[in-house]
């Protein structure tokens, strides 16, 4: 580096050198800080995480969420296109037949390894149902286990964006 | 021989041929097509598989059609792409494109034909389309999509002329026709899935297979059908250690393109409950997991040098190789050796007919006389047993579950099982070795013909059974035998050495369909 650094490597000033005089100047500047975010806390960059949320961009893909039909019963028809598309590998659907003809299949269960998920978003890409969607914009996970981390049917249908975090 | 000249190629072909099988032969890939199947009659109702033959007015389809002398024929015209083009957009009329649902996405003729001659711009509105109905269950194996259904007739055909039960037949005409059993039928026949590999999409399904796994997933290893003594040729088709299906492979020398439903059910025994995983040994009077080394020790004592062998019995379910390594670790051993039929003894005879299904359900019995074992009956064997003195070796059959008296010759007797399930013999053994099952490792087969083919591995063994032939190895090698061999090739040369009947046959070089040997020499190809 060209430009002159304080303190390092450069021959410190006298005045510097007394040392209480730049703590002084220090301490100036914090409680200044201090003293004009206490006056004006609208301006703060802070985010007062995690009582506060940064607004993301509504294109951020966060936590998942599977779509419900009308009747409230998944739209997933469990066509393994999510899973297939993968690159984690970590959507597990098992198949069943689904009572209505029209339907014809349904998922027995579908669960997501969140903890192997790199967020990719091509499991939304890939379903031809609009059945997955990740809009939450849920992206602080936290968990005592790895085992809560392995979400299933019920949590991703009920996962939605103003739903429990 | 005629000439015939395929997009600018000309060739030979003997007279008769269809115009269909020698476009295949040109082009080294089928036309697109539905309804020809070359095992059973011409239909010709699918118009897809149209050419253009010089001096001809208009198109002509070519599976009904024969090679003639000096034809010349396009395959690749423009005119012949918008043909099938045009075509596969009017089989699309009323289909439902339902692939997502549809278990025959990933190995749908519509979808493959489509990657080439689609259209893609269609023609036809979505909400015009003619419904029909879903998910008619019309067999105890097999569900209906009678939308899905482009009326080729290959599954009208099969019933009409392989199993000559005639169940199915097209009802209705024009954009109502549709397939359907026939009234208070059902599609209940022996080889009733064989009409759900010939579908070219899917209206036809597998209620067992349906939904279980999208085909892309599965990976598929060719094999042979144990389920009975003609040993069919199929593929495996298994995904990360589960077999998931069984589909035929395609041999004319022996099951044509088709396989009977019953084998189709062979696989489930792969996965069952029952299963060993691991060395058993009985202690304080029950059976106790036990590791390798501890099962290898007190096998030793058992039948080793020490204490030798009484009597051995092998199943002719085993394979051609497993039967002869264990009929010499017997004689090493220094025991008689004789065949006995696995399971219950009865399962081992069941229904056959003049199709396929054999009515000996035992998938290798002519290895047993090849290799000169013979296979006293129940009370005759007991006998036999109880002769000799010393354990008694069972390897894969279960005569405890049946064999007249054969609890009575064994009681008080040190029993080894060698096996792949808790069957009654595994129950009362004393010493149980947990070994492969059929798709867990390599294997030739006899068949009733007499021809020898070989099965593959496709799926890892459970939990800690050994592979078969390597277990026998390792057995002959404690008892200090002096010919073991050291890999599979070399265990088949060795047998072939054996056996009178495979001289000069190289067992480690089968031809895909299998070969019967004396009909090499003779030069027959064996028909059947
Ligand atoms: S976001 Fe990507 S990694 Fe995560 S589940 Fe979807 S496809 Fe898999
Ligand atoms: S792609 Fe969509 S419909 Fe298909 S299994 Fe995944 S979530 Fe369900
Ligand atoms: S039959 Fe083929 S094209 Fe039709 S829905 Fe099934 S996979 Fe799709
Ligand atoms: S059900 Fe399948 S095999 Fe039978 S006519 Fe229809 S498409 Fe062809
Ligand atoms: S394959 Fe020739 S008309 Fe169907």
């Amino acid at each position: 580096m060209n430009g002159k650094v304080h303190g390092y490597g450069g021959k410190m000033t006298l005045w510097e050198r007394l040392y209480l005089g730049e703590i002084f100047r220090g301490l100036g500047i914090t409680i200044r800080h201090v003293i004009r975010n206490l006056l004006h806390t609208g301006d703060m960059p802070t985010v007062q995480y995690p009582e506060e949320h940064r607004a993301y961009s509504p294109r951020f893909r966060g936590r998942h969420r599977l779509m419900k039909r009308e009747d409230g019963t998944p739209r997933c028809v469990a066509c393994m296109m999510c899973s297939t598309a993968c690159p984690a590998d970590c959507i597990h659907i098992v198949a069943e037949e689904h009572p209505d003809p029209a339907i014809e299949k349904a998922p027995a269960s579908f669960e997501i390894d969140l903890l192997r998920c790199v967020y990719c978003g091509l499991c939304e890409e890939a379903c031809p149902c609009d059945a997955i969607r990740m809009d939450t914009g849920i992206y602080d996970l936290a968990a005592d286990s790895r085992e809560k981390f392995w979400v299933d049917k019920e949590f991703l249908l009920n996962n939605t964006t103003d739903g429990t975090r | 021989m005629v000439k015939v000249t395929i997009d600018g190629t000309e060739l030979e072909f003997a007279a008769g041929t269809s115009l269909f099988d020698a476009c295949r032969t040109a082009r080294g890939e089928a036309l697109p097509h539905f309804c020809y199947h070359p095992d059973l009659s011409v239909a010709g109702v699918c118009r897809l598989c149209q050419v253009e033959v010089e001096g001809m007015p208009k198109l002509t389809i070519a599976c009904n059609t024969t090679v003639r002398e000096g034809m010349v024929v396009h395959t690749r015209s423009e005119k012949v792409r918008r043909a099938a083009q045009q075509i596969l957009e009017m089989h699309l009329i009323n289909h439902p494109v339902d692939c997502p649902i549809c278990d025959q996405a990933g190995e749908c003729g519509l979808q493959d034909q489509y990657m080439t001659y689609g259209l893609y711009e269609s023609e036809v509105g979505k909400s015009d389309k003619v419904h029909k109905a879903k998910v008619q269950v019309i067999g105890p194996r097999v569900v209906l999509d009678k939308e899905r259904c482009v009326l080729c007739s290959r599954c009208v055909r099969f019933c009409d002329e392989v199993t000559r039960t005639g169940e199915l037949g097209i009802f209705n005409r024009g954009d109502r026709a549709e397939i359907g059993v026939a009234p208070g039928r059902q599609l209940d026949n022996a080889y009733s899935l064989n009409t759900v590999d010939i579908c070219p999409v899917g209206a036809l399904t597998s209620l067992d297979f349906r939904f279980k796994k999208r085909v892309w997933l599965l990976r598929s290893t060719p094999s042979l059908c144990h389920g009975c003594a003609t040993g069919c040729s199929v593929r495996v088709d298994h995904e990360a250690g589960t077999v998931y299906r069984l589909k035929p492979r395609r041999n004319p020398a022996v099951n044509g393109a088709w396989m009977c439903d019953e084998g189709r059910d062979t696989y489930r025994e792969l996965h069952a409950d029952t299963r060993l995983r691991e060395p058993l040994l009985r202690r304080d009077g029950a059976l106790r997991p036990a590791t390798w080394p501890e099962a290898w020790a007190t096998l030793a004592a058992a039948a080793g040098p020490a204490a030798p062998l009484g009597f051995a019995v092998v199943s002719p379910r085993q394979s051609l190789e497993e039967i002869a390594l264990f009929a010499h670790l017997a004689a090493v051993l220094g025991a008689p050796a004789a065949g006995v039929s696995g399971g219950a003894r009865e399962a081992d005879r069941g229904e056959g007919d003049d199709l396929l299904r054999s009515a000996d359900r035992a998938p290798n019995r002519a290895a047993l006389a090849w290799l000169g074992l013979d296979e006293p009956a129940g009370a005759d064997l007991a006998a036999r047993v109880r002769a000799a003195r010393g354990a008694v070796l069972v390897y894969g059959a279960d005569p405890a579950a049946d064999a007249p008296g054969w609890r009575e010759a064994v009681a008080g007797r040190t029993v080894i099982h060698l096996g792949t399930h808790r069957n009654a013999t595994a129950e009362s053994a004393d010493i149980v070795i947990p070994l492969g099952a059929w798709a867990e490792k390599d294997g030739l087969l006899v068949n009733r013909q007499g021809r020898v083919q070989a099965s593959r591995r496709a799926i890892a063994r459970p939990g800690l059974a050994q592979e078969d032939w390597r277990f026998l190895a390792d057995w002959l090698a404690a008892a200090g035998a002096t010919e073991f061999p050291a890999s599979l090739p070399d265990l088949r040369r060795w047998v072939a050495g054996r056996v009178p009947a495979l001289a000069g046959v190289d067992l480690n070089a089968l031809p895909p369909e299998g070969l019967v040997p004396g009909a090499v020499a003779a030069g027959a190809g064996g028909e059947r």
